[in-house]
C-alpha cells in the first residue's frame, strides 16, 4: 500500500474506511478556535487521527482550575501559554501531521484570513461574542463548523454550512438569532462543570469532523443534538433552514470587519471602560478614586486592595452616596460590574468616569496564574 | 389544552425539567410560561415542536411535545 504508516493500521483495517479514509484526512486542514475543555479532545483525536494540518487558536495560558477537564495540560505547564503547550504535545503525539499554532484571540480583524486557510473550524471557545464571530464568519466563507457547546451536565453539538440532501443549509443565527444578555447566561467558571462532560462532548465533535472528512456515516447537519451526562439521553431537534437570519449578519467581509462582537454580545458597553486586571490595579490607587465590590458581603476571595462593599442588589439605594469622579467597580466573573456600570451611568451620564474589572476576580487570579 | 413541555439547561432550572402547560398556540405557550415562571421573562431560548425547531406561532395539538432550549456557551 502507498503511504503505508502502521500508526493508522486499525483505521485501514475498518470497513469503510481503510486507507482511501485515511489519506482523506491525511489531505485535510482544520482549525480549531480554543484549546481548552472542548478544544482539549478534539485536538488529542483529530492528532491521533492523522488530520494532516491541524491549526489551533488560544490566547489563554494554562491555569490550575483548568486540569480538571483540560486534559492536554499537565501541573508543570500552569502559567504557560495554551497554544505552545497544545502544539508541542499534539506534536509528541504525532510528529507525521503539521500543527499550526496561533497565540491570539480570533476577532472580526483576523478571522476571515485565518478561517479561510482551512477547509473547515471547530467551535471549542467559549463564550458567546466568539461563538457568534466565528459563525458569521464561517457563512461568509461558506465554511463547514462544528459547533460544540456545554452547560453543567450537558452539552450541545451541530454541524453549520454543510448542506443536506435537498440542499439545504443552516447556521447557529437559525437556532438563536440574536446573542442572549450576556447577564443571562452563566460560564463554566460560574456555572461549574463536570470534568467529563467536555470530553465527551468533544470527541462528539471530532467524531463529526471525521465523518464529513470522509464521508462516513451520517453527519448532524441542519439537527442540534443535547446530550445528557445524567442519564445519557439524546435530544435531536431538526434546525429549519431560513434566510432571513441572514440579515442580522455582516453582508459582507468588510461589513465583518467593522463588526463588534463583544459589543454586539453585550460584553462591552460603550461609557464603561473595560480594565484589565493590571490597569484595574493601577488606577485603584489614584485620587478621587472609590473602588466598589458589587458582590454580596459574603462571597470570597477577599481582595488585598481598599475597596467599598455595596452588593448590585443595594446600589440603587446607595448611588447617590457616591461623590469621587472616578468610580472602579469589580464582582466574581465582570457580568454584575458591568450591570452595576450600566445603572451608575444611567444616573450620572458622562459626569462620572465609571471602569470595570472585564471578567472579574477571576480574570485578576488567573492574571497571577494561581 | 395541555401541551408537555421539555426543559433544558437553564430554563430547566427554572421551570422544572419537564411541565405541562395549557396553550393553544407556540405565542400563547410563551406568555403563559411567562406568568407561570416570572423569572423567564427576558431569558432566550428556542422552541421545537415535534422536536422541530420553530420561529414563527405555530398551531399547538393534543400530544404536541414542546421543547425549551436555551444557548449554552461553555467550552
Amino acid at each position: 500500500m502507498e503511504n503505508y504508516n502502521t500508526r493508522y493500521a486499525r483505521h485501514y483495517s475498518l470497513n469503510n474506511f481503510g486507507s482511501e479514509g485515511q489519506q482523506k484526512l491525511a489531505n485535510a486542514k482544520v482549525l480549531v478556535i480554543g484549546a481548552g475543555g472542548l478544544g482539549c479532545p478534539v485536538l488529542q483525536y483529530l492528532a491521533a487521527a492523522g488530520v494532516g494540518t491541524i491549526g489551533l487558536a488560544d490566547n489563554d495560558v494554562v491555569s490550575l482550575s483548568n486540569l480538571q477537564r483540560q486534559v492536554l495540560y499537565s501541573t508543570e505547564d500552569i502559567g504557560r501559554a495554551k497554544a505552545s503547550v497544545a502544539a508541542l504535545k499534539l506534536q509528541q503525539l504525532n510528529p507525521d501531521i503539521t500543527i499550526e499554532s496561533y497565540k491570539m484571540v480570533v476577532n472580526n480583524v483576523n478571522a476571515l484570513d485565518l478561517i479561510a486557510r482551512y477547509d473547515m473550524v471547530i467551535d471549542c471557545t467559549d463564550n458567546f461574542a466568539a461563538r457568534y464571530l466565528i459563525n458569521d464568519a464561517c457563512v461568509l466563507l461558506d465554511k463547514p463548523l462544528i459547533f460544540g457547546a456545554i452547560y453543567q451536565y450537558e452539552g450541545q453539538v451541530a454541524v453549520f454550512n454543510v448542506k443536506d440532501a435537498n440542499g439545504n443549509k443552516t447556521n447557529y443565527r437559525n437556532l438563536f438569532a440574536t446573542p442572549p444578555d450576556p447577564l443571562e447566561v452563566a460560564d463554566c467558571n460560574e456555572a461549574g462543570v463536570l470534568g467529563v462532560l467536555p470530553g465527551i462532548i468533544g470527541i462528539m465533535q471530532a467524531t463529526e469532523a471525521i465523518k464529513l472528512l470522509t464521508g462516513l456515516g451520517e453527519v448532524s447537519v441542519n439537527k442540534l443534538l443535547t446530550f445528557s451526562i445524567l442519564d445519557y439521553t439524546n435530544f435531536v431537534i431538526e434546525i429549519t433552514p431560513d434566510d432571513s437570519v441572514l440579515e442580522l449578519m455582516p453582508r459582507d467581509k468588510l461589513a465583518f470587519k467593522n463588526t463588534d462582537y463583544n459589543w454586539l454580545c453585550g460584553v462591552s458597553t460603550a461609557g464603561i471602560e473595560d480594565l484589565d486586571a493590571a490597569s484595574f490595579l493601577q488606577k485603584a490607587d489614584l485620587p478621587d478614586t472609590l473602588v466598589i465590590d458589587v458582590r454580596e458581603a459574603d462571597e470570597l476571595p477577599k481582595v488585598h486592595f481598599s475597596n467599598l462593599n455595596i452588593p448590585l442588589s443595594a446600589l440603587s439605594d446607595k448611588m447617590s452616596e457616591i461623590g469621587v469622579n472616578n468610580v472602579l467597580l469589580f464582582c466574581q466573573s465582570g457580568k454584575r460590574s458591568l450591570k452595576a456600570g450600566k445603572m451608575l451611568l444611567e444616573k450620572f451620564g458622562n459626569s462620572r468616569k465609571i471602569s470595570h474589572l472585564q471578567g472579574g476576580i477571576i480574570a485578576l487570579q488567573e492574571d497571577n496564574n494561581e | 389544552m395541555s401541551i408537555k413541555i421539555i426543559a433544558f439547561g437553564q430554563i430547566a432550572e427554572i421551570t422544572g425539567k419537564e411541565v405541562s402547560i395549557d396553550a393553544v398556540d407556540t405565542n400563547s405557550l410563551r406568555l403563559e410560561l411567562n406568568a407561570q415562571f416570572p423569572q423567564l421573562e427576558g431569558k432566550k431560548y428556542g422552541i421545537a415542536v415535534n422536536k422541530k425547531l420553530v420561529t414563527n406561532d405555530v398551531t399547538l395539538y393534543e400530544g404536541d411535545i414542546v421543547a425549551l432550549m436555551p444557548p449554552y456557551s461553555g467550552g
